[in-house]
């Protein structure tokens, strides 16, 4: 397992791992809004930049890297907060500010590094949405593709196809789940949920009664052979603690 | 969405020359889009199904290039190259020209559908620049007062 050097702190991580998880690993404090350990990294947002060595460089040449999917080796040295790292999460942050002028966790971060207001010209009509693309990794993850980005450049939007509800979702709010502004809009009522412009029926956990899962998500889950879970999170939770607490403390 | 209803049966005889798979799936639009000029939405669908594609990503895909269109052209189709060398030689003029001319809505298309004008950029005939291709013929050294002649709006040109 590689050893590298976080802002003067050595830690060991697991084989494969990307500097952001080594850098975090070691207390850095690391933003990213395109991340999620659910899904491979695709270092859209530019904010986990870091600079970084490798054994055999001149002493003063760093490299600036995107720490979410640079791979970690042996003697890496990682700076996370160099002044040429803060300064270009401040660009990336600007930017991100002229996309989404209104969005309070961009202007929160934003504030962090020292941007009130945006130095280019805002978005029109802009929405939360900074194309992060973890809805769209989500849905590629769990299997349905229902969304994904439509276009390209100053276009480029998440849609479902021929923007309609999407025939392919099954309703499982992974991609609202995921959605690090609050983009993705999913509304339930107790009997339905709706999302993408499309409602699903829900299923009630026979146990507490609250609607916990869409029927179209079961079926998609039963008709791939996966089992599906007749109880909702928080009685499962229980049901595991009273089967622990009946086995007793362990020896 | 279609105007009328679209023979779906040339996409058999496409679908069969590529294996059924997702890297196929460039090929086989570049080819539905060569037979209908555009992507109709019944053959994007039947491309996803065809191919084991979700049909989100052939959106993406099919969005995503500029070879590719969504709705139908009109009649003619004309390109403007407004690469570096055309457009050191004129060819924002040749585009307003045209444009004045034949009064296209926001995506060039003219509502009589006789025509769709798309700027586009270096098409690698620079030294004929300016360049404007008329239904896949190029035309070199195409200058504003020469335009109307040369997508048929005037006598001597080509299309019409």
């Amino acid at each position: 397992m590689p050893t590298v050097t976080i802002d003067g702190r050595r830690v060991t991580v697991r084989e494969g791992a990307y500097v952001l998880e080594a850098a975090r690993l070691a207390g850095a404090r690391i933003p990213a809004l395109c991340h999620h350990e659910a899904v491979e990294p695709i270092g859209a947002c530019r904010l986990c930049v870091v600079d970084i060595w490798k054994p055999g460089w001149d002493a003063d040449s760093f490299r600036l890297v995107a720490s979410c999917l640079y791979p970690v080796e042996e003697g890496l040295v990682v700076h996370t907060a160099t002044p040429r790292v803060m300064e270009t999460r401040r660009v990336a942050l600007d930017l991100l500010l002229a996309r989404c002028p209104e969005t309070p966790l961009v202007r929160d971060l934003a504030r962090e590094y020292g941007i009130e207001e945006t130095t280019y010209r805002k978005r029109e009509n802009p929405d939360d949405c900074i194309l992060c693309g973890l809805c769209t990794r989500i849905c590629d993850k769990v299997g349905p593709a229902a969304i994904s980005t439509q276009s390209r450049g100053v276009l480029r939007e998440v849609a479902p196809p021929f923007f309609e509800a999407p025939p392919d979702c099954i309703g499982c709010g992974a991609c609202a789940e995921v959605c690090p502004t609050g983009h993705i809009k999913v509304t339930e009522d107790g009997f339905t949920r709706t999302i993408w412009g499309k409602t699903f029926e829900m299923l009630r956990c026979p146990s507490c009664g609250r609607a916990y899962l869409t029927r179209a998500q079961a079926e998609w889950m039963a008709g791939r052979g996966m089992p599906v879970e007749p109880l909702c999170d928080s009685c499962k939770r229980r049901r595991t603690a009273e089967v622990a607490a009946s086995l007793g403390r362990p020896r | 969405m279609d105007p009328v209803a679209v023979d779906l049966a040339p996409l058999d005889g496409i679908l069969a020359r590529y294996p059924a798979e997702e890297s196929s799936l460039i090929q086989v639009l570049q080819d539905v889009q060569r037979h209908y000029r555009y992507l109709p939405r019944p053959a994007l669908e039947r491309v996803a199904k065809a191919l084991g594609v979700p049909l989100a990503r052939v959106c993406s895909v099919a969005t995503f290039y500029k070879a590719f269109s969504l709705v139908p052209p009109g009649e003619h189709v004309v390109h403007v190259c407004m690469g570096t060398a055309c457009h050191i030689r004129g060819a924002p003029q040749v585009l307003d020209e045209l444009w004045r001319r034949i009064a296209p809505d926001a995506n060039g298309d003219t509502a009589d559908r006789r025509f769709t004008i798309k700027a586009v950029n270096c098409v690698g005939a620079c030294a004929a620049a300016p360049v404007v291709i008329v239904d896949g013929r190029y035309h070199g050294g195409v200058q504003a007062t020469k335009v109307a002649k040369v997508v048929g709006l005037e006598e001597g040109g080509r299309a019409s």
